[in-house]
């Protein structure tokens, strides 16, 4: 592979054409040039078959980036059809006008809009912007389209549109493993007075629009509007091409103005947004019911079978050939992209303005727990890089959340500290700030897709840890050092309480490791078993750290009005324990039930029980756990403690201990507590149901299971997406 | 990189044949290069190049194996090891086994015998990747020991998510007692988990 000096340069060295060419190399001091065409020949005689003569660094990577010229899989560089996009044009593949019959050339343009729209959901949804969008001729040369001012408009905004997101993108700097998505170079992204880009559009549907008014007035009344030329030539089809392109052009708008108005900072055009998202959701199904006059007007000049369509008339756009810029998607091989159809485009739109109302309905005035607690709710649906790229934007900006509260602020908040703490010097301590640094990662790391973000968690898992050490020793410092002052008292209150906090959002976070295991599908049934142990284990220390937090809270803020009015029902009421931990509580009772259920199911019964040729479940649990068990989470848990809590579990224990019941009573009790939270509410009644089930599939297990081997037991997320519910089948 | 092969699922045209008719045979040299990329080309998704090929079976030819039924290849395995991060790491590369020979085991005992020279030859652990949608691999690497360790967002060029899945092998240091316990499980492995027409050629 190397060795080889290019042929050319040896060429040119050693006949040494004196024309004055300075390309050439000249020979040093004690360097000359000699021809080793010979000698190369040679060596290439004394090559075996499949012999090669390469570096020290000749790798994998290196093997799997060579490419076999020709071969249409590997080489992209392979020309198909055009070998540019100026011979493309020459021979007509994206002509200007499209067509001199200006109902066809109407027709042709809401294809080409369609199809556009079909490439921008297929690029959001993975594949490269220049095998996409930019597949699309008209867009690679805009000028051409100046006297086209439909098309012109048209593509400009698309243009625009995608510069806006690919900033929004590489801002937020979430895609990690899709930075496919970001790469356009060679591209022409920016057009000279693409600032404008909107009110050239608005002038396109101003005259739409008066063209549409003519169209429908009464003949009467036509004569007084004849200076309007119409949109084409056929009048029957003159209003619904009309309706066709505006909601077409109305919906790019609108489009636009959201992306603009969620990148003002510290989210103040959300409400805005908002307004626009509707709009563009209207607009969308006016585009929608558009396609029955669409298909019917072009009928004739389209076949059969509109499922996999990319235009709403189901007709082929014009204009378009994704082979044009497969050298420019390099590092990847060029693949035939499959364009997503029109309806799935429309849909995916849908979608995407559906997850943005969400995040405009968000109000940033919260906690950083109710911040964690919009962002897992918001990611429960699976957003894609868009959506996400514009969360991760508005909670942290300049290093600060929603761009205006600083962490130190956020962290004594979070820590339940009073709130003239916020300013205390202690913020300055290089732990507190490296502590300021971890939420912020946390908050970005919570807006990737899931499985970047649980392989991000799991790494961080460690670095909280290791922060609680650091923080843990500076705090003991500061008790040593104490002639307790006011000043030093009211530091070591504040470490105490950011230490116990540090410590739930650790359990906090390995919390939603396992859980986020369950979402990816990494967990198989047989593993089920040890899954739920370690997150019963994670819970309960999360539960109790959570309590131990609201208590020295609680604790603190009664001192003050102690003497006042310590009535026996106030005293009463302290010591209930918080609906929160209840909360949690529940979710561990279903975690212990599950684990003992699923142990008792293997002890008695040898129901998913695996045994592997070449390794044991010891092996298994330290693969799943190994990041947990390397930060200590908890302490002093390990695959002993695990199989010492479950070796024993039978179904006569666990019908005495019912923990499906306990989790069932706890629901019951709470519930009141969050009357006013839906989200919560909607959750303890997932919990319930699959307490309930669980319950009933250990009654008859247990009554029936000794006397029938031919019991079958499966589980399922059919009624939450990680607490699985157990199946009962006689075969 | 790509496995494909089913254990469980049933293949309509499935070639009658015993078990004891499939020939296992080490990589042996250049002419066995043509059939492994033959079958890789036409089975797998990605497209490699012969660099590739030669990479792996030149390197590491102990750990490529071919299955015959009648002179016909119908079956590889292509495989690499060595360090990764600190840890002496197998790598299972390719895994094929054509249509109507699947169902019979023939992918496990490929990869089972690359396995056992990895475990032979020191490595701590086997890694590999599967397409998500890959059931029938994922079944048959998970009665293998394997664990899905990550999931890895459209890691394939088709846009499909993988799973890296991991095989840890029992280390002496760590757990001392299990030398004996994996055994014993040895022992009767495949007496409860693999199909049956599979035992008599097991090891």
């Amino acid at each position: 592979m190397e060795a080889k000096p290019p042929p050319a340069a040896a060429d040119e060295a050693s006949t040494a054409v004196p024309d004055g060419r300075s390309s050439t190399i000249p020979s040093g001091e004690n360097t000359v040039w000699v021809d080793v065409s010979l000698l190369l020949d040679a060596a290439c005689r004394d090559l075996e078959d499949g012999e090669l003569i390469h570096g020290d660094n000749f790798n994998l990577f290196a093997a799997m980036s060579a490419l076999e010229i020709m071969d249409p899989k590997m080489d992209s560089g392979m020309v198909c059809k055009y070998y540019s996009v100026d011979e493309a044009i020459e021979n007509g593949a994206a002509p200007v006008p499209i067509s001199s019959d200006k109902t066809v050339d109407v027709r042709c343009t809401i294809d080409i809009m369609d199809h556009l729209l079909a490439c921008e959901a297929t690029w959001h949804k993975g594949h490269s912007v220049s095998q996409t969008v930019f597949s699309c001729i008209y867009l690679l040369r805009t000028d051409r389209t100046s006297s086209h001012v439909l098309l012109h408009s048209y593509c400009r905004i698309i243009r625009a549109t995608c510069k806006a997101v690919i900033s929004v993108v590489s801002d937020a700097r979430t895609h990690e493993e899709e930075d496919l998505f970001t790469m356009s170079y060679g591209l022409p992204l920016s057009g000279d007075g693409d600032d404008k880009c909107l009110s050239v559009l608005n002038a396109v549907e101003e005259t739409i629009c008066r063209q549409l008014r003519a169209c429908k007035a009464p003949s009467s009344r036509r004569k007084v509007l004849e200076d309007i030329e119409p949109l084409q030539t056929n009048l029957a089809l003159e209003e619904g091409y009309c309706k066709a392109l505006l909601c077409r052009l109305r919906f790019r708008k609108h489009f636009y103005h959201v992306l603009t108005c969620l990148r003002r900072p510290q989210g103040r055009g959300l409400e805005l947004a908002r307004k626009h998202i509707a709009s563009c959701i209207s607009e969308l199904e006016c585009i929608l019911s558009s396609s029955e006059f669409l298909r019917t007007s072009a009928s004739g000049a389209c076949e059969d079978g509109l499922e996999d369509k990319t235009t709403a008339s189901g007709c082929q756009p014009v204009g378009f050939d994704a082979n044009l810029n497969s050298r420019l998607s390099a590092p990847t091989p060029p693949r035939a992209i499959q364009i997503l159809s029109w309806n799935e485009a429309v849909k995916y739109f849908m979608r995407l303005l559906h997850d943005l109302d969400v995040l405009c309905s968000y109000s940033l005035d919260s906690s950083l727990e109710s911040v964690l607690h919009f962002v897992v709710q918001f990611q429960k649906s699976q957003p894609d890089l868009v959506a996400r790229a514009h969360l991760q934007l508005l909670l942290v900006q300049d290093g600060k959340l929603h761009g205006r509260d600083p962490v130190f602020a956020v962290i004594t908040r979070a820590a339940a500290l009073p709130e003239a703490t916020r300013n205390h010097d202690i913020q300055k301590n290089e732990f507190i700030v490296q502590l300021g640094q971890l939420v912020i990662n946390l908050l970005k790391i919570l807006c990737t897709n899931s499985a970047w973000q649980r392989r991000k968690l799991g790494k961080i898992i460690q670095d909280w840890r290791v922060i609680y050490l650091q923080l843990e020793m500076a705090f003991k410092e500061c008790g040593e050092n104490s002639n307790v002052s006011n000043e030093e008292n009211s530091i070591v209150k504040i470490f105490q309480h950011i230490l116990v906090w540090v410590e739930e959002q650790t359990y906090w976070i390995a919390s939603r490791f396992l859980i986020l295991g369950f979402e990816l599908e990494l967990y198989s049934p047989n593993e089920y078993c040890m899954v739920y142990w370690y997150l019963y284990v994670a819970l309960v220390k999360l539960a109790e750290k959570t309590h131990l937090k609201m208590a020295v809270t609680n604790g603190a803020g009664k001192r003050r009005g102690k003497k006042k009015r310590d009535t026996p029902k106030d005293v009463a009421k302290d010591y209930r324990i918080p609906p929160a931990v209840l909360f949690l509580q529940c979710q561990i009772c279903l975690a212990e039930g599950l684990t003992m259920m699923l142990a008792a199911l293997r002890n008695e019964h040898g129901i998913l029980e695996t045994r592997s040729p070449f390794n044991t479940e010891y092996e298994r649990f330290i693969q799943h756990f190994e990041l947990l068990q390397k930060a200590s989470i908890p302490d002093h848990v390990s695959y002993p403690s695990f199989k010492e809590s479950t070796t024993y579990a039978r179904f006569s224990n666990i019908l005495m201990y019912n923990y499906f019941k306990d989790a069932q009573r706890i629901v019951k009790e709470v519930k009141s507590s969050f009357s006013n939270e839906p989200d919560k509410l909607a959750e303890l009644r997932r919990l319930e149901q699959v307490a309930e089930h669980n319950s009933i599939a250990l009654n008859v297990i247990s009554r029936v299971g000794t006397l029938d081997p031919s019991l079958k037991v499966s589980f399922e997320f059919n009624h939450h997406p990680y607490f699985a519910t157990a199946v009962v089948k006689r075969s | 990189m790509e496995t494909k092969t089913t254990d469980e699922e049933e293949v309509k045209e499935a070639v009658k044949l015993e078990a004891s008719e499939i020939e296992y045979v080490s990589y042996g040299g250049e002419h066995h290069l043509p059939l492994i990329m033959a079958l890789v080309d036409s089975e797998l998704s990605e497209p490699y190049s012969i660099f590739t090929y030669r990479y792996f079976v030149y390197l590491w030819p102990q750990l490529s194996f071919l299955a015959f039924h009648g002179g016909k290849c119908v079956g590889t395995v292509v495989c690499k090891m060595g360090e990764h991060r600190n840890t002496f790491r197998g790598y299972i590369a390719m895994l094929v086994v054509i249509k109507p020979y699947r169902g019979r085991g023939i992918a496990t005992e490929l990869v089972t015998r690359s396995i056992q020279v990895m475990m032979e030859s020191g490595c701590e652990e086997v890694t590999l990747e599967a397409e998500v949608t890959n059931k029938g691999a994922l079944a048959l690497y998970g009665r293998l020991g394997f664990v899905r360790a990550k999931r890895l967002f459209r890691y394939y060029l088709n846009g499909v998510d993988a799973f890296r899945l991991k095989l840890l092998f029992p280390s002496p240091l760590l757990h001392p007692s299990l030398a004996m316990v994996a055994d014993k499980d040895d022992g009767n492995w495949h007496n409860d988990h693999i199909p049956i027409e599979e035992c008599s050629e097991v090891h």
